[in-house]
């Protein structure tokens, strides 16, 4: 897929490229917005990723002049500008999402798998894991057509994170980040994520083992999915 | 005590001051007065009969020897003319008992010794004492009664002059020192005066709002900007973490030494995020237009942070006896500011603690309580718990950097909620939170 990135921060866009280049994504990049609006009018992309503080346009201005050329195309605004009337604002004018930096690249990369499966309808959403059904539109696991209702919103969100990230290591901070990103508190330290997972193998132990569900020692979570 | 009511004592206390001497001195004063006057009359007597004396021969009154006396007929004065043998001079006024056929009347007396033909008379000029102090009486009252109308009015005086000269400093305290917002910022009315002092003080009140007021902003555009500059290379480091741990050539334990590399970072990023938070608040970027039951909202605190309960295994109880909606509130920050409050609850309670959630209605007012049995808060340190970076000793072992309260502090003004802490050390915090009636509405 094709991704246009709009950062005037030319070390985070090198980032974001390595990164989503990684993921198999086709990047390009603009450091700025003249750029980018000549970019957009020529060319055609799936997702176009912009930042808001741009030096020489208003994001704004550019999102809703890109959609002009590239309707179909997935926007993704990112910011260091929380402000929620900004947020409002973009997605009002047909921004798919909004990132405040800064922010996690494995949660770009499930926000931008996310809208994938919305916007291309992906039907494929049960996921095998050993003796378990995860859906994840439903969000729902089963076990031979047993629900296992025992699994709390929190738990069932770090597991379908983890199937969105197959196969790859997820460390806490990325885990934490993403069920706890909004939540503005005094700890620097403290982690739980531990805990939840040890909830979720015990729920999932009393039904089958659950040894899909890895832990990487010192350095975090990983499903094994192997097909 | 007010400025005027202390004036008001004053003038009152010192005019009943004077006029209690008055009254005490008036006696002796009128006295005084009325024995001169006597004393004169008595002496006008005197000339007057030697007058007639050297005009008409002492044989006018004494012949044969026989002295000469003269009484009104109710006895209140008297003269009498005698020879004197004695050989001293007399020449004096005194009070003396005299009797007078069957009574007995004391009388002011002068006497005086003068000769005529070498032969010495004996002249006594007497008026009743009773006659004399007839007129006391009547003239103390009168004193009195002057002397009681003229304090009233210049106290009435007093007290309205110092009313009108003292009203620009009432307007000055009123408008400018009390009130819901100390410093006011932003509205300078001049207060009309002729007094130098209080166009000094008003205008210098004026002068250090101003003062107070740009360091503020100056505070708040710093933090604000600070923390907004902070983010991107935040950002950009955290990337770069991310990537490299993507990296397949890296080793596992090189890996590890990126984690703690990016828990510092978190770090970094958890106090420049809170700081933005409450630059936010403080400069109203948050809209209030969420609707919520405290129940709900209780439940979804909750729901995040029951995780949490479990390392030290405390046990939690939410009661809510009276649901009530909140309205015109920004959820995503009160949510914040119960988490923080629950999550302090946690961390500063003892192993197998205890936290109590209420949510009551008191007196008319809507009251949410978190109630903990953990370390308590020492009556000194109370004070500064909503400082910012505030780090008490109980919290030195906490993995805080003491902005928990504070976030907890600027949402509670932000949406005028009012905090009460008790706290008994080693024993148990209470955090009330009472809610205005603007923010309680119909679901």
């Amino acid at each position: 897929m094709n991704v246009l990135i709009i950062e005037d921060e030319k070390a985070l866009a090198r980032e974001l490229e390595i990164f989503l280049t990684n993921y198999n994504y086709i990047c390009e990049v603009c450091y700025d917005g003249a750029s980018a609006s000549e970019r957009v009018a020529v060319n055609l992309y799936d997702f176009i990723l912009i930042d808001l503080g741009l030096p020489d346009y208003e994001g704004l201005d550019l999102l809703k002049e890109a959609k002009r050329s590239n309707p179909d195309a997935a926007y993704i605004i990112l910011t260091a500008r929380a402000e929620i009337y900004d947020r409002i604002k973009g997605l009002d004018m047909g921004a798919d999402d909004y990132l405040a930096k800064p922010f996690s690249l494995l949660e770009l990369q499930s926000r931008m798998q996310a809208i994938t499966r919305r916007k291309f309808g992906l039907k494929n959403n049960v996921v095998e894991l050993g003796d378990f059904l995860v859906n994840l539109t439903e969000r729902t696991i089963t076990h031979n057509n047993d629900n296992i209702a025992a699994i709390t919103k929190k738990e069932f969100d770090l597991v379908a994170y983890l199937i969105l990230n197959k196969n790859r290591t997820v460390t806490r901070n990325q885990l934490s980040e993403h069920i706890w990103g909004s939540i503005i508190n005094d700890d620097y330290d403290s982690n739980y994520i531990d805990a939840h997972i040890k909830n979720i193998r015990k729920k999932l132990n009393t039904y089958a083992p659950a040894d899909w569900l890895e832990t990487v020692r010192g350095l975090g979570y990983k499903i094994r999915i192997n097909h | 005590m007010k400025l005027r009511t202390k004036l008001t004592l004053f003038n009152t206390i010192s005019k009943l001051v004077i006029v209690t001497l008055f009254v005490l001195l008036l006696p002796v004063l009128i006295k005084n007065i009325n024995q001169n006057y006597t004393d004169n009359r008595l002496r006008k007597q005197k000339d007057k009969v030697l007058q007639t004396v050297k005009a008409l021969g002492i044989k006018n009154y004494i012949q044969d020897g026989e002295g000469y006396a003269a009484y009104t007929p109710i006895k209140d004065a008297y003269v009498s003319l005698d020879e004197d043998s004695l050989i001293e001079n007399l020449d004096t006024i005194y009070n003396e008992k005299r009797k007078v056929e069957t009574d007995t009347i004391e009388y002011r007396i002068l006497s005086h010794d003068f000769y005529v033909d070498k032969k010495k008379y004996l002249l006594e000029v007497g008026i009743s004492l009773d006659s004399v102090n007839e007129t006391t009486g009547p003239l103390q009252n009168i004193a009195f009664e002057i002397l009681v109308g003229m304090i009233i009015l210049t106290i009435i005086a007093d007290q309205l002059y110092s009313n009108y000269v003292l009203g620009p400093l009432r307007l000055i305290i009123k408008t400018k020192l009390v009130g819901t917002k100390f410093p006011n910022f932003g509205s300078y009315k001049e207060v009309k005066t002729s007094t130098n002092d209080f166009q000094h003080l008003d205008i210098s009140i004026h002068q250090m709002i101003q003062t107070i007021e740009s360091t503020f902003l100056k505070e708040r555009e710093f933090i604000s900007n600070a923390s907004h500059e902070l983010m991107t290379p935040i950002s950009i480091l955290q990337s770069k973490i991310e990537n490299m741990f993507e990296e397949e050539a890296i080793a596992d334990e090189l890996k590890v030494r990126l984690l703690e590399m990016q828990k510092i970072l978190n770090r970094l990023k958890s106090i420049t995020k809170t700081l933005l938070l409450i630059s936010q608040i403080e400069n109203d970027q948050f809209l209030k237009e969420d609707k919520i039951t405290i129940g709900e909202l209780l439940q979804e605190v909750y729901d995040e942070i029951s995780i949490r309960l479990q390392d030290k295994n405390i046990s939690y109880e939410c009661i809510v006896t009276d649901d009530w909606c909140l309205v015109n509130v920004n959820k995503f920050l009160l949510f914040n500011l119960f988490f923080n409050l629950v999550n302090n609850a946690i961390k500063y309670n003892r192993e197998d603690g205890k936290i109590r959630v209420e949510a009551v209605k008191e007196n008319n007012n809507f009251v949410v309580k978190i109630i903990d049995t953990g370390v308590g808060i020492a009556p000194e340190d109370l004070p500064f718990i909503f400082n910012r970076f505030k780090k008490l000793k109980q919290s030195l072992q906490q993995d805080s950097f003491g902005l928990g309260l504070p976030i907890v502090k600027s949402i509670a003004e932000f949406h005028h909620i009012t905090i009460e802490v008790e706290s008994k050390k080693n024993v148990s915090s209470t955090f009330k939170l009472i809610f205005s009636t603007g923010l309680i509405g119909e679901y």
